[in-house]
């Protein structure tokens, strides 16, 4: 026994050198959050394997140290260019806030939007808002990261609830979710593109796809 | 994508009660329907839709489910919110003439068999009257009106006219509530002899409504409209003359329930309630209430809370307290609940769960560790009957079967005055800060 942890620790004190610099080059990301709202008459959700309702403040979600908002203002494509409500710069104007008028709205059915970084970046975290004024869950929900503008190569998927493939993206294994005021928190893992697009398919309310804001947060390439 | 829902998936989505035994639980009782259409051929009724806010997006969604209609046309003062319709259901490939004024409305579509009104309430009866004198049946939102005089006014139009006017308590139409007071209530005498009632529907503090500033409506439009400002326009639950307030706006659904399922209205009513929390308000943000129905020479109190500065107390439910058993309702299926009590022995379980009425949950594994000095834990059961629509939508079906002349109506207006009369009579209560008596003779139109 001895002589097995006096041949491994030297690999296990290096591994914990490493892990703490790791740790130590980690930050908790920080965003503001806009005021939370429900209203409205609720709707009873039959919704399928749904993940259990936050209770309180998310855990902080930790991010490599110098990870910045990188989709503030940046250029906002959709799959309808003509919506029903808002305009697609509302998508990354900073604006949280579930009132009237803070969100674009998409057509009925599948719909998606795309964010140009405008130049390629290591992603770390996508946070997104449809709705937050009444609980709602949008239907198969799928982001991607690529640098092709029209996500046919290099397209790597960061979180994917689409079960039944609905929007063509691979069925997803994810859960389906509530979005409150903290929006929804998806984890990029380093996932590498200059675009970030995400679909989705109406939700339980009605048949349209709403944005109020999504802010990609990472490192652009050197 | 469409969650449309055909008579095959709801049966099979309601499972255990067997298809026969729910489509007849599912049928009005209602035996002094008033208003009732003879049986004509409309296949397509043609449809006008008056307020595409907050309600009237919930009243499309579940319109956009029903064979057998068409939207046709759409009114709404806020361009903000009308073009928003306009180009959903052009998107939709359902193209609709859109108008700012309901009389413009009225005077260019002669097209249309029926409106669904879902504008603030002090819109409700002016509206509905002239729909009705225009020859066409309406679907209104509650309340029926911010005044007893509105609501009263509506039911005599309704009868002067012949015209069906529904009123949007859908609670009447869900299956779920028609089958558990039709068959657990009624049939199977499941609570005994009624002794209470508790009702609620708390909801957190929120801020009131904005709106985007670069839509705001002409303060000659908002004043023509009935409003101060666009903050009233948008807010308009909260200010009388324009609301009732929270008993009015989230009361009405379990009040209503109450005197359904006691199938009669209270003698007396007393409340308390005040405007404590936000300062820029008319109607009170917090409110208990006490009604006293007549049961067998006794009495059933039923009790009401809405508190808009709170969430707490398990949502919105409507409770039915007897000596054999509790019923209790919501629209979400989650807060349904059932109990039985140990002393109940007029109807056995078997029996019950036999013909799908019922269906045991399984005991919690520390059920048996009650205390001795305890009344024994209840044995419970929940109501195996489940849909897979939007809320409304089983009522709007009900009213549009209503103008083929193949149902009656489930929440026709006279019907709906009773609980609109008390409900008018508890925010008086509250004001009045006192027991308020209600006779036989005043809660009839």
């Amino acid at each position: 026994m001895k002589i097995f942890v006096s041949c491994v620790s030297p690999i296990v004190a290096a591994l914990l050198v490493a892990t703490a610099a790791m740790a130590q080059d980690k930050v908790p990301l920080k965003t503001q959050l806009p005021k939370p709202l429900f209203v409205g008459t609720p709707v009873p959700l039959n919704v399928p394997n749904l993940e259990p309702p936050l209770k309180g403040k998310r855990a902080d979600f930790m991010v490599p140290a110098g990870t910045v908002l990188l989709s503030k203002g940046k250029k906002v494509t959709a799959s309808d260019d003509s919506p029903v409500t808002g305009t697609l710069d509302l998508v990354t104007d900073g604006d949280k806030a579930g009132d009237e008028g803070s969100w674009v709205e998409l057509g009925p059915g599948k719909q998606w939007v795309q964010i140009d970084l405008a130049k390629k970046a290591t992603i770390y975290a996508v946070l997104v808002w449809h709705y937050h004024s009444q609980a709602r869950v949008y239907r198969d929900v799928v982001a991607q990261v690529s640098d092709d503008p029209n996500f046919k190569s290099g397209v790597t998927t960061i979180f994917n609830n689409d079960f039944k493939n609905e929007v063509g993206a691979g069925a997803g294994k994810d859960q389906n979710y509530v979005e409150t005021y903290q929006g929804k928190l998806i984890d990029a893992k380093g996932a590498q593109g200059r675009y970030v697009r995400l679909y989705s398919n109406g939700n339980t309310t009605n048949k349209l796809n709403d944005y109020i804001e999504v802010e990609v947060w990472g490192k652009p390439a050197a | 994508m469409v969650d449309k829902l055909n008579r095959r998936e709801f049966l099979s989505a309601t499972a255990v009660a067997g298809a026969a035994m729910l489509i007849d639980a599912c049928k009005s009782d209602s035996s002094d329907q008033k208003a009732v259409v003879k049986k004509s051929s409309l296949n397509n009724i043609n449809v006008a839709l008056i307020g595409y806010g907050e309600e009237g997006k919930v009243l499309l969604e579940a319109f956009l489910n029903i064979e057998g209609v068409k939207l046709v046309a759409l009114c709404d003062i806020w361009e903000y919110h009308r073009g928003e319709g306009e180009r959903y259901l052009k998107k939709l490939g359902n193209e609709v003439r859109s108008y700012e004024n309901y009389e413009d409305l009225l005077a260019k579509e002669k097209d249309l068999q029926a409106v669904l009104i879902a504008t603030p309430d002090f819109w409700h009866a002016p509206m509905t009257n002239t729909c009705l004198k225009a020859g066409l049946h309406v679907y209104c939102e509650k309340m029926m009106s911010n005044t007893i005089d509105g609501a009263r006014s509506m039911v005599k139009t309704m009868r002067d006219t012949g015209k069906l006017l529904q009123i949007g308590h859908q609670r009447r139409s869900n299956p779920r509530y028609l089958f558990t007071l039709n068959r657990l209530l009624h049939e199977a005498q499941f609570c005994g002899k009624l002794t209470a009632i508790q009702g609620q529907w708390n909801r957190a503090v929120k801020e009131d409504f904005g709106w985007p500033k670069k839509y705001e409506i002409s303060q000659t439009m908002l004043a023509k409209y009935g409003y101060k400002d666009m903050h009233q326009f948008r807010n308009w639950r909260w200010f009388k003359g324009l609301g009732g307030g929270p008993l009015s706006d989230l009361g009405a659904h379990q009040i209503d329930i109450f005197n359904w399922w006691m199938g009669k209205t209270p003698k007396s009513v007393m409340a308390s309630g005040g405007l404590d929390y936000y300062k820029n308000h008319d109607w009170y943000d917090n409110a208990m209430v006490i009604y006293e129905y007549p049961v067998e020479q006794a009495v059933a109190r039923a009790f009401y809370q809405v508190q808009t500065t709170t969430s707490a107390g398990g949502g919105y439910y409507e409770q039915f307290m007897g000596d054999d058993g509790t019923i209790r309702m919501s629209e979400d299926p989650a807060i349904c609940a059932i109990y039985r009590e140990a002393r109940a022995t007029a109807v056995s379980w078997d029996d019950l769960t036999q013909k799908g009425y019922v269906k045991a949950k399984p005991l919690a594994a520390d059920t048996a560790k009650v205390d001795v000095r305890e009344t024994a834990a209840l044995a419970e059961y929940e109501i195996p009957v489940f849909f897979n629509k939007p809320p409304h939508q089983p009522h709007l079906e009900n009213f549009f079967n209503a103008i083929r002349g193949t149902a009656k109506l489930n929440c026709p207006a006279d019907e709906a005055f009773t609980s609109e009369y008390v409900i008018h009579k508890a925010n008086e209560a509250v004001a009045a800060e006192k027991k308020i008596s209600i006779s036989d003779e005043e809660v009839r139109a």
